[in-house]
């Protein structure tokens, strides 16, 4: 099964072309802003790289958040377009369990952390199991000290990876049994592993479902609430 | 004579998801995702709120956008997007979708500057529409009086130094309490209301061609004030009427004043206050007086939509200007510069 995988949902952007197992060309950068000037001509580097064309496409696979919203939905944009076009299914990947099935451990609970911005970051607990890892709790988005928390929580030892640089320095100081690690992004390769096996298990949504996972609702915070107030009826 | 380019237009700046199929002066579909009740209920476009609706809307619209032309993806020549101005979030997503299916189908694209898409709104409508002209921009995100020297050789004469008439509509609308979006909720309201009941200020007597509203914003929320405590408020129509008299004055004022400046024969317009039915009027009124030809689109194209998109590549495409795979948007992209 031929597979192209977006990866936006980080500072780190990547493509990734995969038949079965095998990675045959990525490409990748790392800028917190250029995910629309990234994509295009990834796509193009990696379709030279592999031979392949647009219509060799089996299979989109999209990491969908939690992350940066404006690279989630330029990734998203981009997966729907190419998928329409060739008439592929399109898988969406959660960038914790990217981040997580990288994670080289073979007895430590994993958590996973997204930078989301706004002092947050987006958590997840995974358990390594032969071949990969397992969701083992939820997923969520909470404050460092809420995250220190939940790891003070956990008797297991622990191997945190993901962009924990991201937390305020301290956050993790002093915590017995916690160790950190790579990979610090999601990258394509990894969404292109995920998709694979859904899609091999028959877990294809319709297209119109898969949507970015935000994670937060939008801030509404408009620059006139000043001005109503002078309004004789507010 | 060549076949005109077929294009597949996306509009994704403001509220308004916006796909349409054009060839030449034709609109073969013009689709539109209005993402109003998502945001009247916060009295105003919220940026985050209108990316997410275009990414949840695109791809079907897309789709709808194509069947209903009776095309399908393989026929187009090219694919086209707003590149800017407008909110960055929300570009990103039209803009992205379109390049990444220009390139899965092979065929160029071309990234449009939104106030350009406006200029050739006119000309579905209007075939003798076209330079030298006088063009009036004016929504809820810009308010400018271009001169249209050739189509690609636009002069800006004259713009708001403050707020857009669109956002002046859209505020006082909601210090009336008469809801979002203002234009419509105002025009709609002053039906029945007199448009002399207050002689608001027109702003800027000094710049022929320079545009102000938030000096009317002050001059209504203190006559409002005051008279309201006196208990001797005018209707609420009245109110209405007067306020929209005093937007549409200093538009239709500024615009005749460029059109004497520039000697041309002909006035365009575009943009969702050019819907206001008292503004069309009025210019319909002065344009006859001055002996100029005045070329409207209907409501539908006023507003933000696709068709104007693709026209405006269509003839990007005409002179071989595609734009780069690696191309970013263009949040304060200017007309002209």
């Amino acid at each position: 099964m031929k597979v192209l995988a977006i990866e936006t949902a980080t500072a780190a952007s990547s493509i990734a072309l995969a038949e079965d197992n095998l990675v045959v060309a990525t490409a990748g950068r790392v800028d917190r802003r250029g995910h629309v000037g990234f994509l295009v001509p990834a796509l193009d580097f990696c379709f030279a790289q592999a031979g392949w064309t647009p219509s060799d496409i089996e299979l989109v696979a999209v990491d969908v958040g939690p992350g940066l919203f404006s690279g989630i939905r330029a990734g998203l944009a981009t997966a729907q377009a190419v998928a329409g076009a060739v008439g592929a299914p399109i898988v969406p990947v959660l960038s914790l369990d990217a981040v997580a099935l990288r994670a080289a451990t073979g007895h430590r609970r994993i958590w996973a952390v997204v930078d989301v911005r706004r002092r947050e970051v987006a958590v997840g607990p995974y358990r390594p199991v032969p071949g990969g890892v397992v969701r083992d709790g939820a997923t969520e988005l909470c404050s460092p000290a809420a995250f220190r928390a939940s790891l003070e929580g956990d008797a297991a030892d622990v191997l945190v990876v993901g962009d924990w640089r991201a937390l305020p320095e301290g956050t993790l100081l002093g915590l017995h049994a916690i160790k950190t690690g790579r990979p610090r992004y999601p990258v394509a390769e990894a969404i292109a592993e995920i998709a694979r096996s859904r899609a091999e298990r028959g877990e294809v949504p319709h297209p119109d479902e898969v949507r970015p996972r935000y994670m937060r609702e939008p801030d509404v915070t408009i620059n006139w609430g000043d001005f109503r107030s002078e309004g004789p009826w507010a | 004579m060549k076949r005109a380019p077929l294009i597949l237009g996306f509009e994704t700046s403001c509220d308004e998801t916006g796909v349409a199929v054009v060839r030449g002066s034709t609109v073969l579909s013009n689709v539109l995702a209005t993402q109003v009740d998502e945001h009247a209920r916060f009295g105003g476009v919220v940026p985050e709120v209108a990316a997410r609706a275009h990414v949840e809307a695109i791809r079907s619209l897309s789709h709808r956008a194509l069947r209903d032309a009776g095309v399908h993806s393989m026929d187009l020549d090219a694919v086209a997007a707003t590149r800017g101005p407008g909110l960055a979030g929300a570009l990103m997503v039209g803009f992205s979708y379109g390049k990444a299916l220009a390139w899965a189908l092979d065929i160029p694209f071309i990234g449009v500057d939104h106030m350009e898409g406006h200029l050739f709104a006119p000309r579905f409508e209007n075939p003798e529409y076209g330079p030298p002209a006088v063009v009036l921009l004016a929504s809820g995100g810009h308010s400018e009086i271009v001169h249209l020297r050739r189509w690609g050789d636009y002069e800006v004469l004259g713009a708001t130094i403050d707020d857009a008439a669109g956002e002046a509509f859209d505020k006082l609308a909601r210090f009336l309490g008469l809801g979002f979006p203002g234009g419509p909720a105002i025009d709609r309201e002053a039906e029945t209301g007199d448009p002399a009941a207050v002689a608001f200020p027109r702003a800027l007597a000094d710049r022929p061609l320079d545009l102000s509203f938030s000096g009317l914003k002050t001059a209504v929320t203190t006559y409002v004030r005051s008279h309201h405590e006196a208990g001797d408020l005018p209707p609420m129509a009245d109110l209405a009427a007067a306020i929209q008299e005093a937007i549409v004055d200093v538009l239709v004022t500024k615009t005749m004043n460029a059109v004497a400046a520039t000697g041309v024969p002909a006035v365009g317009g575009g943009g969702g206050v050019l819907a206001n039915r008292r503004l069309r009027q009025r210019l319909a009124e002065e344009c006859a007086g001055a002996g100029v030809a005045l070329h409207l689109p209907s409501a539908e194209l006023c507003t933000d939509n696709g068709a104007m998109i693709a026209a405006a590549a269509a003839f990007r495409l005409g002179r071989g200007e595609v734009t780069s795979p690696d191309a970013e948007v263009d949040s304060s992209m200017r007309l002209g510069a």
